[in-house]
């Protein structure tokens, strides 16, 4: 490939983008310490296809952004030629709201679809951090969730269609915009999580949630991990069923928040039923309304209140998540490392914010990494410094399926130009 | 076959692991959709990882196709086998491998009923969500498979939704295993893909499914309407007031009435019900089920039943789950249409099956999985009239089109199998296609993973993605473009 400058690029390109707007590189979007030459911004799906079509002619590596609140996941990308920015593919295509789908363009935010859902008291009931600036399309190649994936479940369990772009700039859709439906393979799902290593999502459809009318969070503070482990087993045992079971632990704190959503009287029972269960284990106190909704703020901060601190995914079989919190705070007193451990603590899935020298963290990501084999829990790096993200293979061991994922990468993308070595599994 | 690749073949499973005997081979020769026909070259009952493994690597090693089965319940000629294949019987491994309820889960083989995994856990409160109306008889990996739902999955989801991990061999007899305990394994999602392809991508040898706690509280409630309309204005009432049951199921004049010949549940003769079932925790039932009934009054139903025991919750249920079966009472022959739609497009797509059903002089009955819009059609004939049977099948074809028409989808449970490959391209254009081929090929490039399924063309893994080319096979006239 003869490399041109980027100023010599932006000009050639001005013609193969369809109706993008085309620009130099800003601030803005730098990603892992590097400026892409060029960044294109689509405006139609048919921009898209000339992008990638042009693209795959001069083959340029592509990588993707949206609200940017998610850059610096995955491994270091090699290499990025063109960056296509989704900020001006944010329309809602539809929202059948007799039927509970919407189909949406993948850089609208989570906030600006779900106000405007909320007209017909509907959502994408998902939480993830950042959602006033995370757009669909992020959250859909992270598969990221919040609390809410206790009762609602993650993006790969909400999404029923998707259009999408291939590195070759076709444009194919998978599954559509019903609910039940097993007609062909689910390509939706396997570029859900995939980091974009695997084409450019245009659009996607997704089953809705009602909202509900009322909302209660129990919040339950503990004076140790083990009471948090008996409290979190006599709840998942219950049979009440919150929306979010969240657990907040970190030296000196253990904290959880159990939230109910529901009509009146069925959410006033479930968060009096919750307290007794809690009993003497801990002190418990109701909220609602505002105080609730700051409580949720509150608690948001744990992910994206420190843009320098390292952000873990633990995920675990749920009866060995606290083991595992133990074993934390003993190695992190040991190693000076400070952290935050919140997440789901019925599903074994938590976000671990790390701060402390890059050595003592990779050590630590090292040993919680010895206590878990493939399938049984592993340990991501999401966010991180690109020194800490080059020291450790952010993904950790993948298993026997690597070899079917890499095959994948190649059919899709055979030049490995779209997110080279970003994906899940350095593909 | 060979005899040379039959030995090698009895050398892996043993003589009592092969069907030889003619009259035993006819079983194999179709699943659930009879109207599929084709002997196999071989048929194996293995009972390990291993022997399937070894199996799968002789089939590769020699290029002969090979069809994994189980019950053979399924509806779409997905299981049919290949007559110069073999085929791949899952049946004697039926083993309940390890139940885990400290991590709610349960690691069965794919032979497994579906009811007996709930079974195993019922007497601890848990159980496993999906509940394909063939459960009895259908297994797990056949599940896994077609991606199988059920009444209960609009609430809870699909099987995709709960199996955590499989074990599986791949086309070329490498063993993987994707996902398991733990959530968010690293990497592709290969499991949200592998679920619902068909047996197209893997041999499925073990799988870790999700087990649920049993709701506090399950209330279900019957309610009659002298029209269709009306009753599917009852479930948008319901879905409106932001409830959204466990199960809503539609049944229509036709199927009522052979339900109520067959197994007497006693529901009332009417032009439509609805059975609607809450579970959940006891406070939110109680209060939401008040408003299930308030909206159905609302939407004028003309009487309503409430199962006050779990005798006549077990009734409504027998009625709605027969109702396949129960056709067999009112005429000779049906066939079973498997089609979705958005639910809100109900009344437009029932009244164009009413004129069809008029048109071709063939009685149709409905049966509908209302709260996600899942279409069951039963198209009555009698194959002893001659072209009827052919008729039967223009006009369960032509539903399909209504569906698409009304955006919705070709299957929504049943699958594509060999029955509807061709009409697959009426829902997805090349592009679309060869995108999903990209990842069969990715699993099985050399076409040898129960092939003609699906598909309508099968695609050489070697070809450079793009828009689609003649394929060779058909420029020598050996396959065929549907």
């Amino acid at each position: 490939m003869a490399v041109l400058s980027p100023s010599v690029l932006v000009e050639q390109s001005r013609s193969r983008v369809g109706q993008s707007v085309v620009r130099a590189s800003t601030e803005m979007d730098l990603t892992d310490g590097m400026h892409p030459r060029i960044v294109v911004e689509p405006s139609t799906a048919d921009d898209v296809v000339a992008t990638l079509a042009w693209a795959s002619a001069e083959r340029l590596t592509v990588m993707v952004a949206g609200g940017r609140s998610k850059q610096g996941w995955g491994a270091p990308a090699s290499s990025i030629d063109l960056l296509v920015s989704t900020a001006r593919l944010n329309r809602i295509v539809e929202h059948r709201h007799g039927d509970l789908t919407a189909t949406v363009e993948v850089g609208a935010t989570l906030a600006s679809v779900n106000r405007e859902l909320a007209r017909h008291r509907q959502w994408l009931p998902w939480d993830p951090p950042w959602s006033d600036r995370a757009t669909i399309g992020g959250i859909v190649s992270t598969n990221d969730s919040g609390p809410r994936r206790h009762g609602y479940g993650a993006p790969r369990d909400g999404i029923i269609g998707v259009s999408m772009v291939r590195a070759d700039g076709e444009l194919a859709k998978s599954g559509g915009i019903v609910v039940k439906n097993v007609a062909g393979y689910d390509v939706s799902r396997l570029v859900t999580g995939s980091f974009g290593c695997l084409g450019v999502i245009v659009t996607a459809t997704f089953k809705l949630s009602p909202i509900a009318s009322t909302s209660r969070t129990v919040a339950v503070e503990l004076d140790s991990l083990e009471s948090a482990e008996s409290v979190v087993r006599s709840l998942s045992l219950s049979a009440l069923t919150p929306t979010a079971m969240e657990l907040v632990t970190a030296a000196g704190q253990n904290r959880l928040l159990v939230r109910f959503e529901s009509i009146e009287e069925a959410s006033a029972q479930q968060s009096q039923e919750a307290c007794s269960l809690v009993g003497s284990s801990g002190q418990t106190e109701v909220l609602t309304g505002e105080e609730e909704a700051n409580l949720w703020r509150q608690h948001g901060v744990h992910w994206s209140g420190k843009p320098d601190a390292t952000l873990l995914k633990l995920s675990c079989a749920p009866a060995e998540l606290f083991p595992l919190l133990q074993f934390l705070r003993t190695v992190s007193r040991e190693n000076g490392l400070e952290y935050v451990a919140a997440g789901r603590a019925s599903l074994g899935v938590v976000d671990i914010s790390l701060e402390g020298s890059i050595a003592a963290q990779v050590r630590m990501i090292q040993l919680l990494r010895e206590q878990l084999t493939v399938g049984r829990g592993s340990v991501v790096v999401r966010n991180g410094s690109v020194t800490l993200r080059r020291k450790i293979d952010v993904w950790g061991e993948i298993g026997s399926g690597l070899r079917v994922m890499k095959a994948v990468k190649s059919r899709f993308d055979p030049d490995n130009r779209l997110s080279p070595g970003r994906g899940p599994g350095g593909l | 076959m060979e005899k040379i690749f039959l030995d090698q073949l009895a050398q892996i499973v043993g003589m009592d692991g092969m069907v030889r005997d003619d009259a035993e081979l006819l079983t194999y020769e179709t699943d659930g959709l009879v109207k599929l026909r084709s002997r196999p070259g071989a048929v194996v009952l293995p009972t390990s990882t291993e022997q399937v493994q070894a199996v799968v690597k002789l089939c590769h090693e020699t290029g002969v196709p090979f069809v994994a089965r189980g019950q053979g319940t399924g509806l779409s000629g997905g299981a049919m086998p290949h007559p110069d294949g073999v085929l791949i019987a899952l049946t004697r491994m039926n083993r309940i491998l390890d139940i885990d309820l400290p991590n709610r889960c349960i690691t069965v083989e794919p032979g497994v009923m579906n009811l007996d995994v709930s079974k195993a856990v019922s007497d601890e409160g848990y159980y496993y969500a999906p509940d394909p109306s063939s459960q009895v008889i259908c297994s797990i990996g056949g599940n896994v498979a077609e991606n199988s739902g059920g009444a209960h999955c609009l609430k809870y989801g699909f099987t995709v939704h709960h199996v955590l991990g499989v074990e599986a061999v791949l086309p070329d007899g490498d063993v993987v295993t994707l996902g398991g305990p733990a959530l968010d394994a690293p990497g592709l999602d290969l499991l949200g893909v592998l679920v619902g392809s068909e047996g197209t991508l893997a041999v499925v040898t073990k799988i870790t499914l999700n087990l649920l706690r049993k709701p506090a509280a399950v209330k279900t409630l019957l309610a009659a309407f002298d029209s269709t309309e009306a009753a599917g204005n009852a479930v948008s009432g319901i879905i409106g007031a932001g409830i959204i049951p466990a199960a809503v199921e539609m049944m229509d004049r036709v199927t009522i009435e052979a339900a109520e010949e067959a197994v007497h549940p006693n529901f009332p003769k009417t032009d439509a019900i609805l059975i609607v079932e809450l579970d959940g925790a006891e406070a939110d039932v109680s209060a939401l089920f008040r408003r299930v009934e308030e909206v159905c009054v609302e939407a004028k139903a003309c009487e309503i039943q409430i199962a006050k025991t779990n005798e006549q919750r077990a009734r409504f249920w027998q009625g709605r789950k027969a109702a396949f079966a129960a056709m067999g009472r009112v005429s000779p022959s049906y066939y079973v249409q498997d089609g979705v739609i958005p639910r809100t497009k109900l009344p437009e797509v029932l009244s164009r099956i009413a004129a069809l059903s008029e048109r071709s002089g063939l009685k149709i009955g409905n049966v509908f999985h209302a709260g996600d819009g899942n279409l069951h059609p039963l198209v009555c004939y009698d194959e002893r009239i001659p072209g009827q049977a052919d008729l039967a099948q223009d006009v369960a074809s032509e539903i399909l089109t209504y569906c698409l028409d009304a955006g919705g989808s070709i299957t929504g449970e049943h699958g594509v199998g060999a029955d509807k490959a061709k009409h697959l391209p009426k829902m997805f254009n090349d592009s679309d296609l060869d995108t999903m081929q990209l990842v069969r090929c990715a699993f099985d490039p050399g076409y040898i993973c129960n092939p003609g399924k699906v598909f309508p063309t099968p695609r050489l893994c070697g070809e450079v993605p793009g828009p689609y080319r003649q394929h060779p096979t058909e420029a020598s006239g050996l396959a065929e473009r549907f």
